[in-house]
C-alpha cells in the first residue's frame, strides 16, 4: 500500500474504515498530544477509546466525562485566553470525537479528531515560529501508515 | 350642601375643571415623551419601521399561546374587565347622552340589563385582579402606592355607578353626585399615573415595532 | 479620562432616555406579563428577575427628570432621588440576570421594548463604575490588544495555516478590492476553529472574492456587552477603516450573535454615519449563495435536527428565514422547537453573561428552559449558529446529562457540499 503523504489521501483512508477502527484509530492520534492536557477525565476516557473491545456503557461514560472535560477547559467568552493552557481544550474535542456514536457524529471520527489534534498541537506552538500544526500531520500519516501495513 | 346642589355641581364646574386637567394633562404627557426625541437610525434599514409600528399596534393585543398558557388569569381578566369598561362606558344609553350632550355625537346603545351584566363582570373581575396583585409574588414586587390607588379610583366608578343604577344604599341624587364625583377623580388622575396608558400605549407599541421593523422582525 | 462616578452615571442615563423610554415607563401598567417572558424568572421564579423590576433605577430618572409630577417631588424633596447603592444593590440584576434576549419586548402588551432599554441602563450602570469585573477586563484587551479574549493576529495566523493545512486552500488575507471581507469572533478562533475551513471551503466552491483584514479580524464588540458606547464605538470604527482601507464592498458578521448586533445595526450609529459598505451575516450570505445556485449541497441529513434561535441573530438581528431555509435545504427532518423563531427562548448566555463567573450557576439553571423545549421536541441533534450559544448549549445538556449533540450550522452545510470544498477538501 501507498504511503499517505496528503490530507486528501489521509481523508479517503481514514473513510474506509469502520466505526471501532476510526475510534481506536484516533485515539493514537490523540495519544501523541495526551500531555498537553491535565485533565485525567481525558487520558482515562482516550484508554477507552482506544479499547477495541469496550462496551457501548463504558463509551458513553468516556463521552460524558471528557464532555465536562472540553466544557471545563473551553475558552470563556471575554475571559483573557492563554493559547499554551488552551491546547487541554483540543485534545478534550478530540477525544470527543472518537467517543460520539454511531450515527451523532457528522463526518468522519478519526478525521475530526486528527484536526483537533493537530489544533492542540498548534495552541503551544502559535507564540512561536514553528509550525507544531505540520510536525502533527506528519506524525498522523505515520501512524495511519502504520495501521494500514500491519 | 343638599344632594342636588351637589350634583348640580359635580355636573357642572367640577366637571369642566376635571377634562381641563385631564386634556391639559394628556398634551403635557405626550410633550414630555415626544419632546424628548429619538436619534435617526443611520444603519441600513433592512424594512419599513411604519410598517413594522402599525404591525405591532395592532398585533400586540394578542398574546402568543405559549405566553397565554403562562399567564392566563392576567390576559383573560384584562380583556374581561377592559371589554367591561368598555361597554358601560361607551354603551350604556345614559352616558352616550352625556357624550352627545358634551360633543354632538350619539350612537345606538345596549339593553340596560346587559349594560348592568357587563358592569357585574367587571366588579367581579376587578376585585379578583385586587385579590391576585396582593398575592401573586411579582405583582407584590413591582406594585407601589399608585397601583392600588388606580385601582381603587378604577373600581369606584363602576361601583358607585352600579349602585346608582340600582338606587341601593342612598337617595338617587347623592348616588349619582358620588359616581360622577368619582369619575372625576378618575379623570384628573388619568394623565399623571399609569392610566395615561390608554392613549399612550399606542405610542409605546409603535416604536417597538418600528425598532423591529427597521431590522426585518414582526414584533 | 475621568474615572467612575455616581454623577457621571446618573447624567448618562439621563442622556440615554429618548421618547421611546419615555412612551414606555408611561404605559406600564404593572401586569407582570414580562416576568413569564424572561427565563431567568421562569427558572428561577424569584421576581426580582421580572425585567421591568431590572429597570427601576432607569425608570426613577425618567419620572424624575421628565415628568411633571415627579419634577415636583424632586423640587419639593419629597421624592427619594436615584442613589449609588441603588445603582450598586441592581448590578447583579442588570448583567447578571440579562442576555439583552428581547423576549420580554415581544411580549409586553402596552408595547414595551425591554431590551432596548437595558441597553441603556448599562450606559449609566458601567459608567458608575458598576459593571461586573470580567466585562471591564474584556473591554481593556479589546481596546489595547484588539480582542477581548487577548487574539492577536498571529494566533489567527496560525488557526488561517491549520485551515490551510486542511482544506488545501489559501485563505486570503488583505486583499484590496475583494467583495467580502470576513470578520471573525475570538469564541469562533479559539472554541470552533474548524469554522474557518469551513467558509474557506463554501466560497470557494461559490468563488467568492473574499478576505480577512489582519488590522481588523474581530467581530466581538464588548463595548456593547457592558454598555459604554465610546469603546463600542472604537471597537467598530477599527472594522470600518480597516474595510474601507481595503476597499471591499461588504463585510462578513461571523455567526457570534451580539457581533452582528454590534456592526450590523449599532455600528453605524455609534461612529456617527453610514458605512460606506454593507453588512451581512454569515447565514444570511450562505442563504443568499445557495438562492443564487452558487452552493451546491448534496445528501440530506436524515436526523431529527432542530434549530435554536440566537437572539441577537433571529428577534433582535432580523435573521430568522435564512437559516430555516438552509437547514431545509439539508435537512430532510428538520422541526421547530415549541415558541420559535421570533419567539424562541434564548440559551442564557450572552450579552456577556458567559463573561461573567459570578453568574455561573444562574446561567445553568437558566438554561433548563432551553433543557424543557429540548425535552418537548426530542431531536437527535441541536444546530445552532453563535458560538458563545454553542458553548452554552454543550455545556447545559452535559450538565443536565442531556444526549443531544450540538453541531454548526455553517459547518452542516460544508458537510454537504457536492464537488470543491467538500469532504476532500482539495480543488478537483
Amino acid at each position: 500500500m501507498s504511503q499517505i503523504s496528503n490530507d486528501l489521501e489521509f481523508r479517503r483512508r481514514l473513510d474506509r474504515l469502520d466505526r471501532t477502527q476510526q475510534r481506536t484509530l484516533a485515539a493514537s492520534f490523540i495519544d501523541h498530544v495526551l500531555s498537553l492536557s491535565n485533565d485525567e477525565r481525558v487520558a482515562r476516557a482516550v484508554k477507552v477509546a482506544a479499547d477495541v473491545n469496550a462496551s457501548n456503557d463504558e463509551l458513553n461514560g468516556a463521552l460524558h466525562s471528557v464532555t465536562a472535560a472540553a466544557m471545563d477547559s473551553h475558552a470563556r467568552c471575554d475571559a483573557d485566553c492563554k493559547w499554551t493552557d488552551h491546547a487541554g481544550y483540543f485534545v478534550a474535542r478530540a477525544t470527543m470525537a472518537a467517543l460520539s456514536p454511531e450515527g451523532q457524529a457528522s463526518g468522519n471520527p478519526a478525521w475530526q479528531a486528527a484536526m483537533s489534534s493537530r489544533m492542540a498541537r498548534t495552541c503551544i506552538s502559535i507564540d512561536s515560529t514553528d509550525d507544531g500544526g505540520e510536525e502533527e500531520q506528519a506524525e498522523q500519516y505515520r501512524i495511519l501508515n502504520n495501521y494500514l501495513n500491519s | 350642601m343638599t344632594d342636588v346642589e351637589l350634583l348640580l355641581w359635580v355636573r357642572g364646574p367640577a366637571f369642566d375643571i376635571a377634562t381641563v386637567i385631564l386634556c391639559a394633562g394628556m398634551v403635557i404627557r405626550f410633550m414630555e415623551i415626544f419632546m424628548l426625541g429619538r436619534k435617526a437610525n443611520l444603519a441600513e434599514a433592512r424594512g419599513s419601521e411604519m410598517a413594522g409600528g402599525l404591525g405591532t399596534v395592532f398585533r400586540r393585543t394578542l398574546v402568543d399561546t405559549g405566553t397565554f398558557k403562562r399567564t392566563p388569569f392576567t390576559v383573560v381578566a384584562g380583556w374581561l374587565f377592559h371589554i367591561g369598561l368598555f361597554v358601560i362606558i361607551f354603551l350604556f344609553v345614559p352616558h352616550i347622552l352625556v357624550f352627545e350632550g358634551a360633543t354632538g355625537l350619539s350612537w345606538p346603545g345596549l339593553p340596560s340589563n346587559i349594560v348592568d351584566a357587563f358592569a357585574v363582570i367587571t366588579i367581579v373581575t376587578l376585585l379578583a385582579i385586587l385579590i391576585h396583585r396582593w398575592r401573586d409574588p411579582v405583582l407584590r414586587l413591582l406594585s407601589e402606592f399608585n397601583d392600588y390607588l388606580v385601582w381603587l379610583v378604577t373600581f369606584t366608578p363602576v361601583l358607585t355607578g352600579w349602585l346608582a343604577f340600582h338606587r341601593v344604599g342612598a337617595a338617587p341624587a347623592a348616588l349619582i353626585a358620588v359616581h360622577i364625583l368619582s369619575v372625576e377623580l378618575l379623570m384628573v388622575l388619568f394623565p399623571f399615573t399609569k392610566l395615561s396608558h390608554a392613549f399612550t400605549l399606542w405610542v409605546a407599541r409603535w416604536y417597538n415595532g418600528a425598532i423591529a421593523g427597521y431590522k426585518g422582525v414582526k414584533s | 479620562m475621568n474615572g467612575p462616578s455616581f454623577e457621571r452615571g446618573y447624567n448618562t442615563l439621563k442622556e440615554q432616555i429618548d421618547a421611546p423610554v419615555a412612551a414606555f415607563f408611561s404605559s406600564c401598567v404593572h401586569c407582570g406579563m414580562c416576568a413569564e417572558a424572561c427565563l431567568f424568572y421562569t427558572e428561577t421564579g424569584d421576581p426580582k428577575y421580572t425585567p421591568i423590576h431590572k429597570l427601576e433605577p432607569l425608570r426613577k430618572v425618567w419620572k424624575q427628570e421628565y415628568t411633571f409630577w415627579g419634577k415636583l417631588g424632586k423640587a419639593l424633596g419629597i421624592s427619594k432621588a436615584l442613589s449609588d447603592e441603588d445603582l450598586s444593590d441592581w448590578e447583579t440584576l442588570v448583567y447578571d440576570s440579562c442576555t439583552l434576549c428581547g423576549r420580554c419586548s415581544m411580549v409586553c402588551p402596552v408595547g414595551n421594548d425591554l431590551a432596548y432599554m437595558i441597553r441603556k441602563l448599562r450606559e449609566g450602570m458601567a459608567i458608575s463604575g458598576h459593571a461586573p469585573p470580567g466585562l471591564i477586563g474584556a473591554t481593556k484587551r479589546a481596546v489595547t490588544i484588539g480582542s477581548p479574549m487577548g487574539v492577536k493576529f498571529p494566533a489567527l495566523q496560525a488557526q488561517i495555516r491549520h485551515a490551510e493545512a486542511e482544506t488545501g486552500l489559501t485563505l486570503p488575507v488583505d486583499k484590496a478590492e475583494a467583495d467580502y471581507m470576513l470578520l471573525l469572533s475570538s469564541m469562533e478562533v479559539m472554541n470552533f476553529p474548524e469554522f474557518i475551513g469551513a467558509v474557506a471551503k463554501i466560497f470557494a466552491q461559490a468563488e467568492l472574492n473574499w478576505t480577512i483584514s489582519s488590522e481588523a479580524f474581530e467581530a466581538t464588540n464588548s463595548g456593547i456587552q457592558i454598555g459604554v458606547s465610546d469603546i463600542a464605538a472604537e471597537l467598530v470604527q477599527r472594522i470600518v477603516d480597516a474595510a474601507e482601507n481595503l476597499g471591499v464592498k461588504n463585510v462578513i458578521s461571523p455567526e457570534c450573535g451580539h457581533a452582528y448586533m454590534a456592526i450590523r445595526w449599532e455600528g453605524p450609529n455609534l461612529i456617527g454615519r453610514p458605512y460606506n459598505f454593507k453588512v451581512i451575516h454569515i447565514l444570511e450570505l450562505l442563504e443568499q449563495l445557495h438562492k443564487e445556485g452558487r452552493l451546491k449541497l448534496k445528501d440530506k441529513d436524515v436526523r431529527r435536527l432542530t434549530y435554536h434561535d440566537p437572539c441577537q441573530i433571529g428577534r433582535r438581528g432580523g435573521v430568522l428565514e435564512q437559516p430555516r431555509n438552509l437547514l431545509n435545504a439539508v435537512a430532510a427532518n428538520f422541526v421547530e422547537m415549541p415558541d420559535t423563531a421570533g419567539m424562541n427562548w434564548c440559551c442564557g448566555a450572552g450579552g456577556g453573561v458567559s463573561a461573567n463567573e459570578r453568574a455561573d450557576e444562574l446561567r445553568i439553571r437558566a438554561f433548563k428552559r432551553k433543557k424543557a423545549q429540548l425535552d418537548a421536541v426530542q431531536p437527535d441533534a441541536l444546530v445552532s449558529a453563535c458560538a458563545n450559544c454553542r458553548i452554552q448549549l454543550e455545556e447545559g445538556l452535559e450538565e443536565y446529562h442531556t444526549d443531544i449533540p450540538v453541531v454548526s450550522l455553517t459547518e452542516t452545510i460544508v458537510e454537504h457540499l457536492d464537488g470543491l470544498g467538500s469532504k476532500e477538501g482539495h480543488p478537483s
